[in-house]
């Protein structure tokens, strides 16, 4: 497949548009349950993806929670930091 | 623990929660230092900024960026304390007025425990959210004393270590029966 200029600029402008992401910290305080339950209730994701999304920081010691522009993420890791969770945001290519 | 249920989750959304009365006062004893602590906080910005306790309720935000970190947290600390602290004062209110200093739950009052019959309080919904937040702040405060590390191991050694650290557990109990309960 050749790469159009369409193709070249769609993907700069996903890039711009999506260049961060909020990534939630393995600590020895939260409990796995609890942990889960805030994926779940505040990203509003399935029972089975905040489950996966737990094991991955428990197991990796972080997970990408989400992903978009850099407000949304500081909003993202503010209202993490407000259940107690550990997060920070970072640029997507990092 | 009492064959009894912690918490019930009524049908309005009402949540039950059933505490031995030392159990009560535990944790109001805890939560009051709680308040204690975050107002301190809110009140001195550069205690709030400092390491420690501060530094885990209110992490850096960009691990390699300072400054982006410290303008974050200018941003953000003022109205996370707010709400920590609001999210405690919920939680101490659920608990009943009747604080007791340390020295009462300790003695006199653990000792007349036994006659004191166990207590079922009410938590409205919007305050269950409250609870969650202020538990989990709560163990974050108790882990920093605890000198916890990254593994889990507790470093703190000396007298009250021993009575912090079944204080941390046994919050840490409650709060995993409070998210079962919640968990519909």
């Amino acid at each position: 497949m050749t790469k159009t200029a369409e193709d070249t600029e769609l993907r700069e402008a996903v890039a711009l548009d999506r260049p961060w992401v909020t990534l939630v910290w393995d600590d020895p305080v939260n409990l796995m349950s609890y942990v889960a339950y805030v994926f779940r209730s505040y990203f509003g994701v399935s029972p089975e993806e905040a489950e996966r999304l737990m094991l991955q920081v428990h197991n990796n010691g972080r997970a990408v929670v989400a992903t978009g522009n850099r407000e949304s993420m500081e909003r993202h890791v503010e209202a993490m930091h407000g259940y107690g969770l550990w997060a920070t945001l970072a640029k997507a290519d990092e | 623990m009492s064959e009894l249920q912690r918490f019930t989750l009524q049908e309005s959304g009402t949540l039950l929660a059933w505490f031995e009365p030392i159990e009560l006062d535990l944790l109001r004893l805890a939560t009051g230092q709680l308040v204690d602590m975050l107002d301190a906080g809110a009140a001195d910005p550069e205690l709030a900024a400092s390491d420690g306790v501060f530094g885990r309720l209110l992490p850096a935000a960009y691990l390699d960026d300072d400054e982006a970190a410290a303008e974050f947290r200018r941003f953000t600390a003022t109205d996370l304390l707010d709400r920590k602290t609001h999210n405690a004062k919920i939680l101490l209110d659920s608990l009943g007025t009747n604080p007791a200093d340390a020295d009462d739950i300790l003695g006199e009052a653990a000792a007349a425990s036994t006659e004191r019959q166990p207590v079922t309080i009410a938590v409205d919904p919007d305050a269950v959210q409250a609870w969650l937040r202020s538990l989990t702040d709560l163990r974050l405060t108790l882990a920093d004393r605890l000198q916890i590390s990254p593994d889990g191991v507790v470093h703190l050694t000396g007298d009250e270590a021993p009575f912090l650290r079944e204080l941390y557990e046994w919050l840490g109990m409650l709060q995993e029966e409070l998210v079962y309960a919640i968990d519909v």
